[in-house]
């Protein structure tokens, strides 16, 4: 159990309502999209909960490790709060007033610890634009008490020097990828390696959670699918059997058999006048 | 009759030849016009059946994609091998070099869908190869049959409703490599007048089919 992370609720609040604070700049939002996507990610160790939106229990008995949602939310300002599963929204063990849900965004609220161990919540704003055909999007989050990582792919470093709570991204060829997280400059995973199915068209979010200390470091995945786009083009011929439309030559054979009916009525003016 | 007289005549006889024998090849070299257009733009738009509404939090049941593996189009006698394929370099159509074989869009919906559209593209003809297995795609028209065989063994026939030519530059990729709407059958391939200095021809011919 992990009590010990609850304990401070007002610090976690107040950061809370700081990180919510900046997500609006984050985000535009096109003017007739007032609702937004919102995802919550449960990345605090050893807690179930139930999730309050505006005093209504809105997730309930929520286990760590998973991905709820997306909810559909108007844009506005939320109050978020996390009691143990059954408890009364007053002695929630982590709250963030006023949180403010911009429109037409996709976006991810992640309850989770921050490097220190203490427990906090922070709204990710997703990149849900288009991907190239053939192409996946992965998108990695550091949320886990624990120093700087790297992630890696195939044993090659992808992000670099990924500190709590930030992101990184990259859009890549779609397919399956073994992938690991390893501390920033060292070679022994502490997270992986595992595969991830980086599906065409679709952004995989995968959170690091839990603490080093604790030894409760573990990987939440979320995906969101239908970015995809068409391929360029289908050029699917190089030999000009099947061209319909003329050929230059037909509109030169055109050409000459006009020149011909007046040259030959020409001649033919010619004669009869000379006759 | 004068030499010039016969001169006259014979200029005016190949003249006329000139313009008739012009003239025919042209109406041949018209392509069918389009048909069914509206049809395709409905099936796009079409919600597909819902399915069931599943709580997020669970992991959705994914239902394996069957791709096709075969391809038969009867009246225009085409039976050819359906490979998965993605994109190239370019990002296009990553239509199969042999042109025997045609392409299956991997990233689109498989033939057990039950939205969005299955794509299968094939070469008209090559440089080096000659005729392509969609060599006569142009000819289908509405009414016509064929049928696709999936890697589950189990063949599906579809019913033509749709033969369009379009200017490359101007078709509508994301209509045909929808993955909503009504599921539907979308064969794509090259036509069109064909430009030799750069090796490709203007059009895509693209015909939609529907479950018989």
């Amino acid at each position: 159990m992990r009590l010990t992370h609850f304990r401070r609720v007002a610090a976690g609040a107040a950061v809370a309502a700081l990180a919510f604070g900046g997500l609006s700049a984050l985000t535009t939002a096109p003017a007739w999209a007032a609702t937004s996507k919102v995802s919550v990610v449960h990345g605090i160790p050893g807690q179930p909960v139930d999730v309050y939106v505006n005093g209504e229990k809105t997730l309930e008995n929520f286990e760590p490790g998973t991905v709820a949602g997306p909810l559909d939310l108007e844009e506005g300002t939320y109050d978020l709060a996390l009691t143990k599963p059954g408890e009364p929204i007053g002695s929630a063990i982590l709250k963030a007033d006023g949180a403010e849900i911009p429109g037409g965004a996709n976006i991810s609220i992640v309850a989770h610890l921050d490097a220190d161990g203490q427990p906090k919540i922070t709204p990710f704003v997703n990149d849900v634009k288009a991907t190239g055909a053939g192409q996946a999007r992965l998108i990695v989050r550091h949320t886990a008490a624990a120093p700087a990582v790297d992630v890696r792919a195939g044993g090659t470093p992808v992000f670099e020097e990924l500190t709590n709570p930030n992101e990184a991204m990259a859009d890549l060829d779609a397919g399956t990828v073994s992938a690991d997280v390893v501390l920033a400059g060292e070679s022994d995973p502490v997270l992986g390696p595992a595969d991830l199915n980086l599906k065409e068209g679709t952004a995989t979010i995968v959170y690091a959670i839990g603490s080093a200390q604790d030894d409760t470091l573990a990987l939440v995945t979320q995906t969101i699918d239908g970015l995809h786009s068409a391929p360029g083009g289908v050029p699917s011929g190089t030999g000009g059997l099947a061209a319909t439309g003329l050929s230059s030559w037909w509109y030169v054979l055109a050409a000459g058999g006009v020149l011909l009916l007046l040259f030959g009525g020409a001649r033919l003016a010619t004669a009869s006048r000379t006759k | 009759m004068t030499v010039g007289r016969r001169g006259a005549s014979v200029a005016l006889a190949a003249g006329v030849a000139a313009l008739i024998a012009a003239a025919v090849v042209a109406c041949q070299a018209q392509p069918a016009p389009d048909v069914g257009g509206a049809e395709v733009t409905a099936l796009a738009t079409a919600p597909a059946p819902t399915r069931a509404p599943s709580p997020s939090t669970a992991p959705s049941a994914e239902v394996a994609v069957v791709p096709p593996v075969g391809l038969r189009i009867p009246a225009i006698d085409v039976t050819a091998t359906v490979n998965p394929v993605g994109v190239d370099r370019n990002g296009d159509f990553a239509v199969p070099p042999s042109i025997d074989e045609v392409g299956w869009y991997k990233f689109g919906p498989g033939v057990e869908a039950t939205a969005g559209s299955v794509v299968i593209a094939g070469h008209v003809d090559s440089a080096e190869q000659g005729r392509g297995a969609f060599f006569r795609l142009r000819e289908l028209d509405r009414g016509d049959r064929l049928t696709v065989k999936g890697d589950d063994g189990v063949t599906r026939t579809y019913r033509v409703v749709a033969r369009e030519e379009y200017r490359k530059t101007k078709i509508p990729l994301d209509r045909y490599f929808a993955r909503d709407g009504k599921p539907r059958l979308t064969l794509i391939t090259c036509g069109g007048p064909f430009d030799r200095d750069a090796g490709h021809y203007r059009d895509n011919i693209v015909v939609t089919a529907v479950p018989a």
